[in-house]
């Protein structure tokens, strides 16, 4: 479904991503792991847009993501929930929903959509007409996975959703992307936290200095004695 | 002096404070939006006195007409001049400050233009509405009144609109957070494109409402160019309720020192203000974001 093949990726002179390919299948939960500075946010980055691949494609379903401009990319389906949440801080839960279903198709039917995402995440409902930037991390956390899937998404892209949370509420929101891939929606998930990302994630791909170094299923990977110690810390 | 004198001022000072608070809100949306000053403000709302009175002159159509083509025709060269001068310069990394500059380079372009072509006559634009409204001893023009109504409706019209409205969301999303804006489809060059359009049709508004009390000349925006700075340091840069609050402060501070002291007085009034907000409350009313 979405499919990195061999993109080199430079921030000015600076080079992040070197040949990096890998793949996400319909329907999974696929895991990047990698160190602060790996390349993981910049891999996200690319696929939704931002950034532009100087070597290598990007493609989902078929669509040449790395040559449409990053706005028009939701239009194909895929959502990007950023590294640090980025809410719009002076907007309301409610506004930032709103924004979240900017796109045409979205907009039409938006409060059922935003509805939704409320029964998912209650606390959302009862922080309605507030302001994004008073929330609590986990409430952002939840603001902005709930924003980037009022458009109703194929493929949800997660930068770090355990960033700077308490592991209570890291858990619940891990249940939610799972629940989320088991309704339909294709998974690249981000994350520091290679415990609970290779719990909930079907495959994963390590990227080390802007290198895929590993791939594999699962548990697998969390089995392999390399992961262990540099990820896992057993 | 009596009370009748400070009323009438007073109310004066209201319908002066509502165009600065016009002017000011088309500077304050281009820096929430886009975080950039706009220097040919003031020209563009020049044109909008030239727009309306060579409507007037040569076509002499209604005057609401008149106030329509010339926020159109303000629109456009808005978006013209974002489109062909700041885009190309907006995005270069360590160009910060060259789109300022170049609206620099706008604004005297546009007012030489104006002296060359319609040359240094100031023009008369007669009023909309003649009259004066005499109520419980104190008198208003008829015009002023309609400045204010004017100023206001269109103020809480467009509140509305960007507190509402799907572009509304879009543009505040985008002068939040530029790149969480776009990853959600919002396209922020047109959200650009819009904003100066939308803000230069203010400002073409302002100028056609105040053309019969100021008369039409290729200077005439300089003076509610420097006042909207004023007013958007007092409210607070980017912030759109700050730019109405500081409007009708400005214009009243305006208003009062011409009564207790004269008319030469009300700038000094204006800039002692400015200083004092500088020096005590650099942030302004409501500091700098809002949208």
């Amino acid at each position: 479904m979405l499919e990195i093949n061999n993109i080199d990726v430079f921030y000015g002179d600076a080079q992040a991503l070197w040949d990096v390919s890998f793949t996400v299948k319909g329907g999974e939960i696929v895991t990047l792991l990698g160190a602060n500075g790996a390349g993981k946010s910049t891999t996200l980055r690319t696929i939704s847009g931002l950034l532009k691949p100087k070597k290598g494609t990007v493609s989902l379903s078929g669509v040449r993501l790395d040559r449409i401009e990053p706005y028009q990319i939701i239009l194909h389906g895929l959502s990007h929930v950023p590294e640090g949440r980025r809410l719009f801080p002076n907007m309301t839960v409610w506004e930032n929903l709103s924004v979240g279903a900017y796109i045409p198709p979205a907009w039409k039917d938006r409060s059922g959509a935003m509805e939704e995402m409320m029964e998912v995440f209650p606390i959302l409902k009862e922080r309605r007409d507030q302001l994004a930037g008073t929330l609590s991390g986990g409430e952002q956390q939840m603001c902005a996975i709930a924003r980037a899937m009022v458009s109703r998404p194929q493929v949800l892209l997660l930068d770090e959703p355990s960033l700077g949370l308490a592991p209570v509420i890291v858990e619940r929101i891990f249940e939610v992307i799972k629940r989320i891939n088991q309704k339909g929606v294709t998974v690249l998930l981000v994350e520091q936290n290679a415990h609970i990302a290779l719990q909930i994630a079907h495959r994963g791909y390590v990227i080390e200095t802007g290198h895929v170094v590993m791939e594999g299923e699962a548990n697998r990977l969390s089995q392999d004695e390399y992961i262990k110690q540099a990820y896992l810390g057993l | 002096m009596n009370l009748q004198l400070i009323v009438e001022q007073m109310l004066n000072g209201m319908v002066l404070g509502s165009m600065y608070a016009l002017v000011a809100s088309g500077l304050t949306l281009i820096w929430g939006t886009m975080k950039m000053l706009n220097f040919a403000h003031g020209e563009l709302y020049m044109i909008g006195g030239y727009v309306l009175y060579f409507a007037f002159l040569l076509f002499g159509v209604h005057p609401l007409w008149g106030i329509l083509l010339a926020m159109l025709i303000a629109f456009a060269l808005g978006v013209l001049m974002e489109r062909s001068i700041l885009r190309p310069l907006l995005d270069k990394p360590g160009w910060d400050v060259s789109p300022i500059v170049a609206t620099l380079g706008v604004s005297i372009f546009l007012q030489n233009f104006a002296l060359k072509v319609w040359g240094e006559r100031f023009k008369n634009v007669p009023y909309f509405i003649e009259g004066t409204l005499e109520f419980l001893g104190f008198r208003i023009a008829y015009q002023r009144i309609l400045i204010l109504v004017a100023a206001a409706a269109v103020m809480i019209g467009f509140w509305i609109y960007v507190k509402r409205s799907r572009f509304g969301m879009a543009l505040r999303a985008t002068a939040q957070d530029r790149e969480a804006a776009t990853i959600l489809g919002i396209n922020s060059h047109r959200i650009y494109l819009m904003t100066f359009g939308i803000s230069s049709a203010l400002a073409a508004l302002a100028a056609t409402m105040l053309a019969p009390l100021f008369l039409v000349n290729p200077w005439m925006g300089i003076p509610p160019q420097l006042k909207a700075f004023i007013v958007v340091v007092l409210g607070g840069l980017g912030s759109f309720g700050g730019a109405i609050l500081g409007g009708f402060l400005l214009g009243s501070i305006e208003s009062l020192a011409i009564v207790f002291l004269s008319s030469e007085w009300k700038d000094v009034a204006a800039f002692l203000v400015l200083i004092g907000f500088l020096v005590f409350k650099p942030a302004g009313f409501f500091g700098t974001k809002e949208w």
